[in-house]
């Protein structure tokens, strides 16, 4: 809420200061928290006084449908879920960027010069302090299968993870930890027969967490946990050690963008080093840029926690993931996998 | 427009150049096109397989997973669009991520043998490639039709590197022909340089033969050149020695003239000087008549062309003539006669003055170089298309086997007797040139010469104002 108010303030700024140019309004749909975004949203209307901003926070799923909707379409569309930015590109419903600062973004986190990652966000296990005392604490998905079979009973309805149901990036990343592991399935397995609980988003997970009803949290945006941690000191915050994905939120312009110029500036300023600073410096929301310094780097993570981050590139490997049968596919043997220790139990 | 050899040769070498440069770029872009898609299409094909290999039959419903390399091999380095559709084998849909142009055509012919066509998507241009799978399942065993595609961003440019290899390619041959050109040019044209820089060089007076080093085809023209050199020499000889003669010609009579006037300055006898006086006029009038022949023959020889012409009756020209020298003492112990044979007009074109100098030169001749009581006769007569104006006497003819030779100016066939200036069948001869006549002297039988002048007649149609 604090957000909205500032974001009032400076559009009024704005107003003010570019009285005699005409204002253009951007209209952004994204799924980004506009708390964590407002210090990127800031120094842009900073830098560019000319532009207000319509900055409508939704669900991955609404702005997909917004995007996708031929009445009044978007400006910039920016969402967590990748594999739906990526479709909608190949739909042809996106706008090449040329800027130098575009062709020389790394290749693994564009695609066709239209969908940009320009986050870096560590997917992360989150526990509480309870579970530390009572058990080794899993820095490695071997640990949570682990501690997942030993400690079934302390952990029945106690542990929670995305839903790949009710979130685009809960299915992303199961499908993404499916094509890195079979033993993936193990672990659905014992999350099945620890009767985890799925929730739709990261916060939900955090509040659970924080308030007691869970003890562990799998596959939590670390962009968002490690924001909460900090304020929740009784919540600990690992990247697996063996290996971690990396979630990036990715920014297109819209083809039938009304305010295409301010748009292209908007999207250069997410990608240029001045907008990565303000990612790095006041956001957790990573820097993707290797010459960005600041707390949240991509670059910094990478000295912390070693060489097994794995970003899911930004190509066409996620419109697989969007693929209806597939998915059907993904979720029929999802829910097999979760009921084939929990039976004997029963 | 000047012609010139470098520029036609070179207009050639690029009308040829442009038409075998396009004939080979149609043919590279047609070959880029192939080579690209023969190229990509492989990339179709590895998708096509890597989903017909992921999917399996599940309970009488085809189960897929869409595998993730497949879409990323379909995408190609180029990030293309990619497009799949899945279709039963009763038409209906497994799944799909874009409605696909895929016609009933279509779908039939990939029955028999994999498919790659190009197709169009919402206004973009798409490589469609379709292929049957049979999968064997245990309830059913249906063929399912896979159906890829993806945008031609990578074939274009691939088309296009290719294009751009062969124009460079074009372009440098064209280039190193030009070249060669150039300087095969420069190599051709040497020999006419070197006859240049010869002629250029070479002096005035210099009517050798010429000694230039030149190709086969050009001898010709050397050749030539060396016979127009040789004929100048011959004119400037002649005209030397028509002025050596000349001046020898001149130089006698002043002599005599010089020595009679110190003879008589040296006599005190006044009659000497009388009779030295009335000899130094005829000498004069002599020298002056020379002079004035001379004049004649130079001006005649030097105006090649006819100035105006006038049509002309010759044979009123000969009768008037024949009767001024009748009158006059000259002709009064020779006995002259005009023959016209046949009827006229015996009109020519020509200029009256010349011709009639001409026929006071032949008859002045005749009268000088024959004794008294000869038979000089004058004739015209009628030749086809020509007229013969001739002159023929009876006297002892000249001691010379070719009286051609007469017309030489000063040829006097050995004969000084006379006082005549030795010009007069020159001036003749000159005259009928410039008539385009035909001169011929021959002798006469059995004593005598005769001279002919042969001229063309002039065109009818003005005859009767003539007469």
């Amino acid at each position: 809420m604090t957000g909205r108010h500032w974001r009032w303030v400076w559009m009024a700024c704005a107003l003010l200061t570019a009285l005699p140019a005409a204002a253009t309004t951007l209209i952004v749909e994204a799924a980004l928290d506009q708390d964590i975004f407002e210090p990127v949203l800031r120094a842009f209307q900073q830098a560019n006084a000319d532009i207000q901003i319509d900055y409508r926070d939704r669900s991955t799923i609404d702005v997909e449908q917004r995007a996708r909707a031929s009445d009044d379409p978007p400006d910039v569309v920016i969402s967590s879920a990748m594999p739906w930015q990526v479709a909608l590109s190949n739909d042809g419903l996106a706008q090449p960027l040329t800027t130098p600062e575009a062709q020389q973004w790394p290749q693994w986190a564009k695609w066709r010069n239209e969908v940009f990652g320009f986050t870096f966000e560590p997917i992360v296990i989150a526990y509480r302090l309870e579970l530390a005392a009572a058990m080794p604490p899993p820095s490695t998905h071997r640990d949570l299968l682990d501690i997942l079979t030993h400690y079934r009973q302390q952990l029945d309805g106690k542990v929670v993870s995305y839903s790949p149901y009710s979130s685009g990036i809960g299915d992303m990343l199961f499908q993404q930890d499916a094509r890195y592991t079979p033993r993936m399935w193990d672990l659905v397995a014992a999350m099945g027969a620890a009767n985890t609980d799925f929730r739709g988003t990261t916060r939900s997970m955090l509040e659970g967490l924080t308030a007691g009803r869970y003890w562990l949290g799998y596959n939590l945006l670390g962009s968002y946990a490690l924001v909460w941690a900090q304020r929740h000191p009784e919540i600990i915050v690992q990247v697996p050690n063996d290996y971690s994905l990396v979630m990036m939120r990715t920014a297109l312009i819209h083809r039938n963008a009304r305010h295409v110029d301010a748009a292209r500036r908007f999207v250069n300023f997410l990608l240029s080093k001045e907008g990565q600073f303000v990612m790095a410096g006041e956001t957790p929301l990573f820097s993707v840029r290797p010459d960005v310094i600041g707390p949240y780097t991509a670059q910094r993570l990478r000295d912390e926690v070693g060489d097994h981050l794995y970003p899911i590139p930004v190509d066409a490997t996620l419109l697989a993931f969007v693929d209806p049968l597939r998915r059907q596919s993904f979720l029929k043997r999802w829910n097999r996998e979760l009921k084939i220790l929990r039976q004997p139990a029963d | 427009m000047m012609r010139s050899l470098k520029r036609s040769l070179a207009l050639w070498w690029l009308a040829i150049m442009l038409m075998l440069g396009g004939l080979m770029l149609i043919e590279a872009w047609s070959s880029a096109h192939r080579s690209a898609d023969q190229a990509l299409d492989g990339q179709l094909e590895a998708a096509s397989l890597t989903i017909a290999e992921a999917m399996q039959w599940s309970d009488g419903m085809p189960l897929i997973e869409i595998p993730a390399s497949a879409l990323e091999v379909l995408a190609t380095r180029w990030q293309e669009r990619v497009f799949y559709e899945l279709i039963g084998a009763d038409g209906q849909l497994i799944t799909r991520n874009a409605e696909l142009p895929v016609t009933a055509r279509l779908k039939r012919e990939v029955s028999k043998a994999p498919v790659y066509v190009d197709a169009t998507y919402h206004g973009e241009t798409i490589r469609l490639h379709g292929r049957e799978v049979s999968s064997a399942g245990w309830d059913t065993q249906e063929p399912v039709q896979v159906w890829v595609a993806h945008t031609c961003i990578g074939r274009d440019e691939l088309a296009r590197t290719l294009i751009e290899r062969t124009l460079t390619r074009i372009l440098a041959t064209m280039l190193m022909a030009g070249v060669i050109l150039i300087f095969a040019m420069r190599a051709w044209m040497m020999p006419l340089r070197r006859l240049r820089s010869a002629l250029r060089e070479r002096e005035l007076e210099d009517t050798r033969p010429l000694l230039v080093d030149v190709p086969e085809e050009m001898h010709e023209l050397t050749d030539t050149l060396n016979h127009l050199l040789g004929r100048q020499r011959q004119h400037r000889d002649s005209l030397l020695r028509f002025i050596a003669d000349a001046s020898h010609q001149l130089k006698t009579p002043l002599a005599g003239l010089r020595s009679i006037s110190e003879l008589s300055l040296k006599s005190p006898d006044p009659r000497d000087w009388q009779q030295a006086l009335t000899t130094i006029q005829d000498e004069t009038d002599r020298t002056s008549r020379l002079a004035t022949q001379l004049l004649n023959l130079t001006r005649l020889r030097h105006q090649v062309d006819l100035a105006d012409t006038d049509r002309i009756a010759l044979d009123r020209l000969l009768k008037t003539t024949v009767l001024e020298w009748a009158e006059r003492q000259d002709a009064r112990d020779h006995d002259i006669g005009v023959e016209i044979v046949g009827s006229g007009p015996f009109v020519v074109c020509g200029e009256e003055w010349a011709l009639h100098e001409l026929i006071n030169n032949l008859i002045d001749n005749a009268l000088r170089y024959t004794p008294a009581g000869t038979v000089i006769t004058l004739g015209l007569r009628r030749l086809n298309q020509q007229l013969e104006l001739f002159i023929e006497d009876n006297g002892p003819g000249v001691g010379v086997p070719d009286p051609a030779s007469l017309i030489r100016p000063f040829e006097r066939a050995g004969r000084q007797d006379t006082c005549g200036s030795g010009l007069g069948l020159a001036i003749v001869a000159s005259i009928a040139e410039r008539h385009h006549g035909q001169l011929q002297l021959s002798h006469c039988q059995p004593s005598g010469l005769r001279v002919s002048l042969l001229l063309a007649v002039a065109e009818s149609g003005h005859g009767e104002e003539d007469q």
